[in-house]
C-alpha cells in the first residue's frame, strides 16, 4: 500500500500528510504530529475518547480515515485555547474540578465546545443527550455537567 | 477547627495539563528509535504450547518472545503482601494458557503495523486441555491442574482440587452464639466478575541504555513496586531500574499488581536493544483484570431485643488463572465483615479456587462491595422481619467508636477514634425522605417506587500498631527554594482523585506557605524514596502523613534558623502564608518587626553556610481508620420492561478533615455511577463450552454507565460528617473506595422497597427483575387459587 498526500488545517495550521489509505486519524494524530491529547480508548466507537472537530462536527478519530480529511479544517484539544487564553470549556472544566485521571478530559470538552457551538444556552437534559456516547469512568459526569452548563452561562455573560 | 489551605477549592496542580490535552500517559510517551510491540494472546482457555515457529515472524524484522526467550523466575505480580505471604504462579510469558487472552509470546517491530504482521506469522501449535469456568467443576478430583504448583516463601507447594488458598477466621465460639439466638437468619449471595474499564488501556514504555539499565514509563499505581519486581525478575541492580511516574487513566484497582505487559516489554526492549512502546487493546485490557466473583453464605443470629449473637460466612473466590491477591482476599473479606457489625461470635470460612477466566484482581473497594452486599442485604431483612428500622437496627449493632476496626484483615486492627455513622445517618434519611418511603408490598401499578439504605466504609490504609501481613509505607521529600517556594518529592501516584493535590494543601498548610507557591515534583525511583503503592483508600491519610511529618520536620528547622537570624527563641515564632509576597513569613507575634520571609530564610542560609532546609521523612501509620459511608437511593421500577431509574441519591461520607472538597464530592458522585454498574448492569460472562468472554466491549456486550443513566445533577445529594480523625493528617482520613461499597446493596433494599423482592445475586438485571416478578405473580396467584378452593371447599361443607 502506498501512502498519499492530503492537505487540510489543523488546529489553524496548513498541514500537509503522507498518509497510507487505511491510516486511522487517531493515528496520523498522535504519531505524526504528536497531539497526543486525543486519546485511544476502545477503537471502536464506543467510548469517544478520540473525539476531534472535523470541520466544526465532533468525530471520533478512531472510526475515521485520515485519507478522507482531504481539505478539511481539524480541531484538537491542543488547538482549542487561542493566543494564550483557554477556552470558556476548559476553564469551566477547571473551575469545577471536572475530571479526574483526565483520560476522557480531552474529549468531553471536545463534545461540550461542539454542543455550545450549535447550543448556546442548553438545559441540562440537552447537556446529557449530547455527551450520552462519551464515557467517563471516574465522576460519575455531575461535575461534566456542571462545567458544561457553567461555560455556556460564562460565554453568556461575556456576550451580554 | 478553621485552616488557612485546607478545605478550600483551587484549580488543580495537574489541571492545565489535563484540560489542555498535554498530560503524559504512557502511551503517550515516544523516543527515538523506539519499535512497537505486539502480544500473541490465547485463542484457548486452557492450552500447553507444544511449540512456537518464529522463524516467519523473525524474517519480518521482528524481534520475538516466547516462554524459552523470558527469564522463568515465578514471580507474584503484587508485592504489597510481605514476602512469606506472596503467591507465585507466574512468569514473563507462559508456558501453558490458563485462560483466553494468556501472553505467550510477543513482538516488536519498527511500526506496530509490521509488528501486527510478525504476530500473525507466529505458528503456534497448542495441545488443548480440559478448561473450567466454573469454581464447583474446576474443584473435582478428575479436574485437569490448572497450576501444578506454586511458591511461596521459597517453597514448592502443590496444588490440590484448583484450590489457590484456603483461609479459616474465628472469634468466640459460633455454635454458642447461634445457640443465644432467637432468630437465625441465612441468605447466599452471588456476586458479578465485573471489569475495571479505566478509559487507558494497560500501557509501557521501556528504554535500555548501553550499561544495562532500564527506564519504565508504566501504567501502575505503584512506580516502587515495578522497580522492586523488575529487579528481581531480569536480575538488574535496582540502581539500574528507574520507574518514572506518568499520569495513569484512571485504574481502580487494576494496577496495583504490576501489569502483566511490562515486563513483557521491558524483555522486548532489552533484546531489541532500543526503546519498545506496548499499548493494550481494549479486548487484550479486557483479558487482564476482573473483580473477584464470590459466593457468600452469611448466617447471623440475633436475640428478640436485636443484639447480634454469632455471624458465620462461607465465602467461595473465583480467582481466575492466577492468584494475584487470593489470600488477602480472603483476609479482607473476613475483616470487613468484622468490621460492619459487633459479632462476638464469628467464623469466616474462605476458599480461593483456580478457573480459566481472567484472573481477578481488586476493584475499587477489594472484597468490600462484595461483603457489604451481603451484610447490608441481609441486616436490612433481618431489621424489616424483626420490625426494626433499619437505621435504628444497625445503629444498635454497627461497629463504631471505640470498637475495632480491621482494615485489612485480621492481622491489620485498630480502634475507632473518629466516627459520623449516626449524622451521616440521621442527615441522609432527612434528605431522602427516608420516613416517607412506602411499604414493600402496597403498590400495585406499573411504576412502583422504592427508597433503599445501605452503610459501609473503606478502610484509610493498610497500618496498624502489628506488623501485619502487608507493608504500609510512604515516603516524602520536601524542600525549601530561595523564592520560599516549597517543592515535595514524593512517589505517591493520584489516580485522579486529587491525592497530590491533598498532599500539596497538608504541606502548604503546616509550612504556612500560599498554596500556589507548592510544587509536586516529577518523580521517578532513583530520585523519590519508597512509597508502597497508592490503594486501601491510603492516600492522603498515609501519603499524606508521610508528607505531613516531615513537613513538620521542615518547620522545626525554619524556626531554629530563623531564631539564630531574628535573635528571638525559636518556640516564640510563628510562620503565615503572606498573599503580596506569595510566600511565608517567620515573625514573633510580639515582636512584629523582626521577620523574615521563607526565601529569605533560604537563600541566608546558603550564604552563612549553615544548611539546607530540606527533610525527608519515611511513615507506616499505626492506626487504619474508617472512612464510612451511607447510601441512600430513591428508585422507580417500571414492572413491564424491569428497568430501574434513580431518581435520587444522598450519599454520605465520614472522612474527618475534607482537605479537597471539590474532589470528595467527586469521589462519592464517581462512586454512585460505579456503584449503580455493580449493582444493575455490569456483567462478564464466559462461554462456559469455549471459555470464551463473551462481553468483549463497553457498551454493546458489556455495559458501562453513561450519562444517561446518571441522575440529574440537583438529584445527587452529598453531604459530609463533622468528624476530626485525631491519627490522621490534620484531622483527615480516606473517602474513595468508601464511595461504592454500600451502593449495591441500597439498590437491593430499594428494590425490595419497591417491589416486595429480596434480590441475591449481582447484577440485579432488568431481566432478573421481570422473572422475580413474574414468579411472585406467580406465587401470589396461586395463594388466590388456594384460598378460592378453601372457601368453596369450606362453603361446601357448610352445605
Amino acid at each position: 500500500m502506498d501512502k498519499k498526500t492530503i492537505h487540510l488545517t489543523l488546529n489553524g495550521e496548513a498541514r500537509e500528510w503522507r498518509v497510507y489509505p487505511n491510516e486511522l486519524l487517531l493515528n496520523t494524530l498522535r504519531e505524526q504530529e504528536f497531539l497526543t491529547g486525543t486519546k485511544y480508548g476502545c477503537g471502536i466507537g464506543e467510548c469517544g475518547a478520540c473525539t476531534v472537530h472535523v470541520n466544526g462536527a465532533p468525530r471520533l478519530a478512531c472510526l475515521t480515515l485520515a485519507l478522507a480529511c482531504e481539505g478539511a479544517d481539524i480541531l484538537t484539544i491542543e488547538g482549542l485555547a487561542r493566543d494564550g487564553k483557554l477556552d470558556a470549556v476548559q476553564e469551566a472544566f477547571l473551575g469545577q474540578s471536572a475530571f479526574q485521571c483526565g483520560f476522557c478530559t480531552s474529549d468531553m470538552i471536545m463534545m461540550t465546545r461542539a454542543l455550545l457551538n450549535e447550543n448556546p444556552q442548553p438545559t441540562e437534559t440537552q447537556v446529557r443527550d449530547y455527551l450520552r456516547g462519551n464515557l467517563c469512568r471516574c465522576t460519575g459526569y455531575a461535575s461534566i455537567v456542571r462545567a458544561a452548563l457553567d461555560a455556556a452561562e460564562m460565554e453568556r455573560q461575556e456576550t451580554a | 477547627m478553621s485552616y488557612q489551605i485546607l478545605g478550600n477549592d483551587y484549580f488543580r496542580k495537574d489541571g492545565i495539563g489535563k484540560v489542555t490535552g498535554r498530560e503524559v500517559y504512557a502511551s503517550d510517551v515516544t523516543l527515538p528509535r523506539m519499535w512497537h510491540a505486539r502480544v500473541l494472546r490465547s485463542p484457548h482457555a486452557h492450552a500447553r504450547i507444544k511449540s512456537i515457529d518464529a522463524r516467519a515472524a523473525q524474517e519480518l524484522g521482528a524481534v520475538v518472545l516466547t516462554y524459552a526467550d523470558v527469564p522463568h523466575l515465578k514471580y507474584n505480580e503484587r508485592i504489597v503482601s510481605i514476602p512469606p505471604h506472596l503467591y507465585r504462579d507466574r512468569t514473563v510469558l507462559a508456558d501453558k494458557a490458563r485462560h483466553v487472552g494468556e501472553a505467550v509470546a510477543a513482538v516488536a517491530a519498527p511500526t506496530e503495523q509490521l509488528a501486527e504482521k510478525a504476530l500473525r506469522a507466529l505458528q503456534v501449535e497448542w495441545e488443548i486441555l480440559p478448561h473450567y469456568t466454573d469454581p464447583l467443576a474446576a474443584q473435582r478430583a478428575d479436574a485437569e491442574p490448572i497450576h501444578d504448583s506454586y511458591i511461596l516463601n521459597g517453597q514448592e507447594i502443590p496444588v490440590e482440587n484448583n484450590v489457590a488458598v484456603t483461609r479459616v477466621v474465628q472469634v468466640g465460639d459460633i455454635e454458642e452464639g447461634f445457640a443465644q439466638a432467637d432468630h437465625i437468619f441465612e441468605r447466599e449471595f452471588v456476586t458479578s466478575r465485573i471489569y475495571h474499564a479505566q478509559m487507558e488501556t494497560k500501557s509501557c514504555v521501556c528504554d535500555p541504555a548501553p550499561d544495562g539499565s532500564i527506564t519504565v514509563y508504566p501504567t501502575t499505581q505503584s512506580i516502587h513496586n515495578v522497580r522492586q519486581l523488575l529487579g528481581e525478575i531480569f536480575s538488574i541492580p535496582l540502581h539500574k531500574v528507574n520507574v518514572k511516574r506518568v499520569a495513569i487513566g484512571g485504574t481502580f484497582g487494576s494496577s496495583i499488581q504490576m501489569n502483566s505487559i511490562i515486563p513483557i516489554c521491558v524483555a522486548l526492549a532489552l533484546k531489541a536493544k532500543r526503546p519498545v512502546k506496548l499499548v493494550s487493546t481494549r479486548e487484550e485490557d479486557m483479558y487482564d483484570h476482573v473483580r473477584y466473583q464470590t459466593k457468600l453464605k452469611l448466617k447471623i443470629g440475633v436475640t428478640r431485643e436485636g443484639k447480634i449473637t454469632a455471624g458465620h460466612m462461607q465465602a467461595l473466590a473465583d480467582i481466575g488463572g492466577h492468584n494475584i491477591q487470593a489470600y488477602a482476599l480472603l483476609s479482607v473479606l473476613a475483616g470487613w465483615t468484622a468490621s460492619l457489625y459487633n459479632y462476638p461470635n464469628l467464623k469466616f470460612e474462605g476458599k480461593a479456587v483456580y478457573t480459566n477466566k481472567t484472573p481477578s484482581c481488586a476493584l475499587q473497594g477489594f472484597g468490600n462491595p462484595q461483603a457489604t452486599f451481603a451484610a447490608e442485604s441481609l441486616m436490612d431483612e433481618i431489621a424489616t422481619e424483626l420490625d426494626w428500622d433499619p437505621i435504628e437496627f444497625k445503629l444498635k449493632n454497627y461497629v463504631g467508636l471505640g470498637g475495632t476496626f480491621w482494615g485489612q484483615g485480621p492481622s491489620v486492627q485498630s480502634i475507632v477514634r473518629s466516627d459520623g455513622v449516626p449524622q451521616l445517618l440521621h442527615d441522609g434519611a432527612q434528605k431522602i425522605g427516608w420516613r416517607a418511603r412506602p411499604k414493600p408490598g402496597t403498590q400495585t401499578g406499573r411504576y412502583r417506587h422504592g427508597i433503599g439504605m445501605a452503610r459501609g466504609f473503606h478502610t484509610s490504609g493498610a497500618g496498624a500498631p502489628k506488623p501485619g501481613e502487608v507493608i504500609d509505607y510512604s515516603g516524602a521529600f520536601i524542600k525549601i527554594n530561595e523564592d520560599g517556594s516549597v517543592d515535595i518529592v514524593h512517589a505517591m501516584m493520584d489516580h485522579g482523585g486529587g491525592t497530590l493535590e491533598a498532599i500539596a494543601k497538608i504541606v502548604a498548610e503546616e509550612l504556612g506557605v500560599p498554596i500556589e507557591r507548592v510544587g509536586i515534583s516529577p518523580a521517578d525511583t532513583l530520585t523519590t524514596v519508597y512509597d508502597v503503592v497508592t490503594h486501601a483508600t491510603r492516600g492522603v491519610y498515609a501519603g499524606g502523613g508521610a508528607a505531613h511529618k516531615a513537613a513538620v520536620k521542615v518547620k522545626q528547622q525554619i524556626f531554629d534558623y530563623a531564631s539564630r537570624i531574628l535573635g528571638l527563641q525559636a518556640d516564640s515564632l510563628m510562620i503565615e502564608p503572606d498573599y503580596e509576597l506569595m510566600q511565608g513569613v517567620i515573625y514573633c507575634p510580639n515582636f512584629p518587626e523582626r521577620r523574615i520571609t521563607l526565601g529569605a530564610l533560604a537563600k541566608q542560609l546558603q550564604v552563612n553556610s549553615w544548611g539546607t532546609l530540606a527533610a525527608v521523612e519515611s511513615l507506616r501509620q499505626v492506626n487504619c481508620p474508617p472512612a464510612y459511608v451511607t447510601y441512600f437511593i430513591d428508585l422507580t421500577v417500571d414492572t413491564e420492561t424491569g428497568q430501574v431509574t434513580t431518581n435520587r441519591a444522598a450519599i454520605g461520607s465520614d472522612c474527618g478533615t475534607v482537605v479537597n472538597p471539590a474532589m470528595a464530592i467527586g469521589q462519592l458522585e464517581g462512586g454512585l455511577s460505579k456503584g449503580m454498574g455493580y449493582a444493575l448492569v455490569e456483567d462478564n460472562q464466559w462461554d462456559a463450552q469455549t471459555g470464551q468472554l463473551t462481553s468483549k466491549g463497553f457498551w454493546i456486550d458489556g455495559k458501562t454507565p453513561a450519562i444517561s443513566e446518571a441522575p440529574f445533577v440537583e438529584n445527587i445529594i452529598t453531604h459530609f460528617a463533622n468528624t476530626y480523625e485525631p491519627s490522621g493528617p490534620f484531622g483527615a482520613k480516606g473517602i474513595g473506595e468508601a464511595a461504592t461499597n454500600p451502593c449495591a446493596a441500597a439498590y437491593a433494599n430499594a428494590l425490595y422497597n419497591a417491589l416486595d423482592i429480596r434480590f441475591t445475586e449481582l447484577p440485579i438485571t432488568a431481566e432478573k427483575i421481570l422473572s422475580a416478578l413474574a414468579a411472585q405473580d406467580e406465587r401470589a396467584s396461586r395463594a388466590s387459587d388456594y384460598l378460592e378452593n378453601k372457601v368453596v371447599a369450606v362453603m361446601q361443607a357448610a352445605e
